[in-house]
């Protein structure tokens, strides 16, 4: 279970989240919406342990244990893991090495085995195919040149690999055409499982129509200003965020 | 009123003079007077020169005179047992296990025990030791040895042909095209200080087509002072890959000068490696005298503690349609210090010029220093001429992504620095050397993404 208690942050000496509650039980999927500026994307960095935003206030808990002091590996290995909303593109890393070096840190620092070659292949190739990624993309720098929506399957492909326990969604369906969303959404709902708790974070209702949320959370001004059921997301889309702007102006 | 000139010399600059005038007589081709005299004129010009300082433009960054404090002996050889293990030791097991035609000089001899002289002759590759040569030089080598690029104003390249020992001349044949690559391994020695003067000799004749490595590795020698120097023609239609890794003993004085000379449609590649050395020099000069040819020169240096890597290139336009392209990549941790000088001379009436310099440098700590200074000099207008150079750290976000992913930091930093100096590798044709490359980047770094 994630719980997260009167969570401060600031960016650049600016507070953006202004004592955020949250709790999210394992096995659930929630989503986090809300307009721009409200908090969203500095939430999951927080989560995720980003250096420059600075927690000044507040408990964030995972399974009991005390997220705010692990660094991002540790937070990795304990099972957190971030979808970015704008996945790095690194010139001179294949993508495969990439995978391969990730995959086998997190199984090393968990105690488990690492993975052979071959082993390793035949696992990452099982998931590609899932998320229809051509195997050739794999052999390309990672993210270099690859489309909007090979970026975020490719973010999909990480963490059905890493298979970790907490997983961030930041934006996963920004810049993405319909098809594009569903691909992603069936990748993120082949993962649901009652081990794994997730938390989706969106701008807009429409990635909520492929992953339906057990709750919704509405951010304003750096808190939590609203939860409900996923019917809370579809009145949003009514609505808009005007109710919410007012609060965060 | 003429006054005598009195020169003053600093105690190594009157060493160089002396440990000439000691070992003159015994150098190779000292009976030979065509060897003997261009041995004796280069002293001249060196005892003219003395040894390069800040205040000469071209060696702003690495002052010989305040760096060197005295001349070693010449290295001797003394015949001593190298085993393949030892050349593992020296290069890694990728680069010792090679398939190639080695060429292994020890303590500045070419040794046939340990070279494959057989096979490139069946290749069709002249191959003789350099010092067998200066006591009855054929005519090809007579037209080459100082004449591919002179350098009248080098007192390094002076000093080298004033008391070359060791090295290699070579010509590849006409329309020749080697299978594998030609190795020249060089090793130091294992006793007191010492210095080795290499003079290597190249003719790739037209047509030819060749790859050659020069791997310069410790047999744990201390205060090594090395002068090698290559010299390459590439003739029309010839192509050259030419190759270095530099993985010299800590304490070593490295200095090495290439002299290229490119004929119409030659290609030529160089690709410098330097991890070794506490004080490097590669200087490269190259000279388009055929249209429609193009250089590639590129490299990656890798240093740290108080090493120092100076590359130093200088490539001249004399023809027009010819293509230069330079990139080095620089990693630099404590106190290291990299430098890049790139000029490039574009004669007048060399239209249609096109070359492009880039250096780009990653610094690891506060104490590392990167200096930059690419040159051009146009006397043609219709030209396209660019040049960049960038000096850094390591991105943070790249770092934290990586990280994100359960990617130790250490081991997430190393992965970014292969990543930097990867691009370069990429331009090694060679797959093979290009894995050895970033195996031998990964154990400088000290990790093994294998």
């Amino acid at each position: 279970m994630l719980e997260i208690k009167n969570l401060h942050a600031n960016v650049d000496g600016r507070e953006i989240l202004k004592g955020l509650d949250l709790t999210l039980p394992t096995g659930e999927v929630h989503a986090v919406m809300g307009p721009n500026g409200s908090g969203k994307s500095t939430l999951a960095y927080v989560l995720a342990g980003k250096e420059d935003y600075e927690v000044t206030a507040g408990t964030v808990t995972w399974n009991g244990e005390d997220l705010l002091a692990m660094d991002p590996t540790e937070r990795a290995v304990a099972g957190v893991f971030l979808a970015f909303q704008y996945p790095m593109e690194i010139p001179g890393v294949a993508t495969m090495t990439f995978l391969r070096t990730a995959v086998n840190s997190v199984r090393k620092a968990r105690g488990e085995a690492e993975l052979s070659t071959p082993d390793f292949l035949r696992f990452v190739r099982e998931k590609a195919k899932a998320l229809k990624i051509d195997p050739e993309m794999l052999k390309r720098p990672l993210n270099v040149g690859f489309s909007g929506g090979e970026k975020k399957r490719n973010e999909i492909l990480q963490m059905a690999l890493l298979e970790p326990s907490l997983c961030v969604l930041d934006e996963t369906d920004s810049g993405l055409d319909i098809d594009a969303v569903r691909v992603v959404a069936d990748g993120v709902n082949a993962l649901r499982s009652p081990e794994r708790s997730m938390l989706v974070i969106t701008h807009y209702q429409r990635l909520l129509n492929y992953i339906v949320p057990d709750r919704v959370h509405v951010l304003s001004d750096g808190r939590v200003a609203r939860s409900g059921g996923p019917e809370l997301a579809l009145e949003l889309e009514d609505t808009g965020y005007a109710e919410f702007d007012g609060q965060a102006a | 009123m003429d006054l005598p000139v009195q020169q003053f010399r600093t105690k190594a600059e009157q060493d160089f003079l002396d440990l000439f005038t000691s070992a003159e007589k015994a150098l190779p081709g000292a009976r030979n007077e065509w060897v003997s005299g261009r041995r004796r004129k280069a002293i001249e010009a060196y005892g003219h020169l003395g040894l390069p300082h800040r205040r000469i433009e071209a060696w702003k960054y690495t002052d010989l005179r305040a760096r060197v404090s005295e001349a070693h002996p010449l290295l001797l050889a003394t015949g001593l047992a190298v085993a393949a293990a030892d050349i593992e030791q020296a290069f890694g097991a990728k680069i010792a296990g090679l398939p190639a035609y080695r060429l292994v000089m020890v303590e500045g001899e070419l040794r046939a025990d340990l070279s494959d002289l057989a096979g490139l002759k069946a290749s069709g590759v002249e191959a003789i030791s350099l010092a067998q040569a200066l006591e009855k030089p054929p005519a090809w080598l007579k037209a080459s040895l100082g004449a591919i690029n002179p350098r009248a104003d080098d007192p390094v390249l002076a000093l080298n042909t004033a008391l070359m020992t060791g090295g290699i001349a070579l010509r590849v044949g006409k329309d020749v095209t080697l299978d594998k690559p030609l190795h020249l391994i060089q090793l130091d020695g294992k006793g007191d200080p010492a210095s080795a003067y290499i003079r290597n000799v190249v003719v790739a004749e037209p047509g030819s087509a060749a790859t050659l490595l020069e791997s310069f590795g410790s047999l744990g020698m201390k205060g090594l002072q090395r002068n090698a120097v290559t010299e390459v023609l590439v003739a029309d239609k010839a192509a050259i890959d030419h190759i270095k890794l530099q993985l010299e003993v800590e304490d070593a004085l490295h200095l090495t000068t290439w002299l290229i000379k490119l004929g119409a449609d030659a290609r030529y590649n160089a690709f410098v490696v330097s991890l070794g050395a506490l004080l490097a020099r590669n200087q490269i000069y190259a000279q388009f005298t055929g249209e429609h040819a193009a250089a590639n020169i590129s490299g990656v240096t890798m240093q740290r503690g108080r090493q120092h890597c100076d590359t130093t290139i200088l490539v001249e336009h004399l023809v027009p349609h010819c293509n230069t392209r330079e990139l080095l990549k620089v990693v630099l941790d404590d106190e290291a210090r990299g430098i890049f000088q790139g000029k490039i001379v574009v004669a007048p009436g060399a239209q249609k010029t096109d070359s492009k310099q880039m250096a780009n440098a990653l610094l690891l700590s506060e104490g590392a220093e990167f200096d930059s200074k690419p040159e051009l000099e146009i006397f043609a207008d219709d030209v396209v001429c660019g040049h960049g150079s960038t000096s850094g750290q390591i991105d943070e976000d790249l770092l934290f992504y990586l990280e994100a992913r359960g990617i130790p930091e250490e081991e997430a930093r190393a992965l970014l620095i292969q990543a930097f100096v990867g691009e370069a590798f990429e331009s090694v044709g060679n797959e093979a050397l290009r894995d050895a490359f970033a195996a031998a980047s990964a154990e400088w770094l000290g990790v093994d993404f294998d």
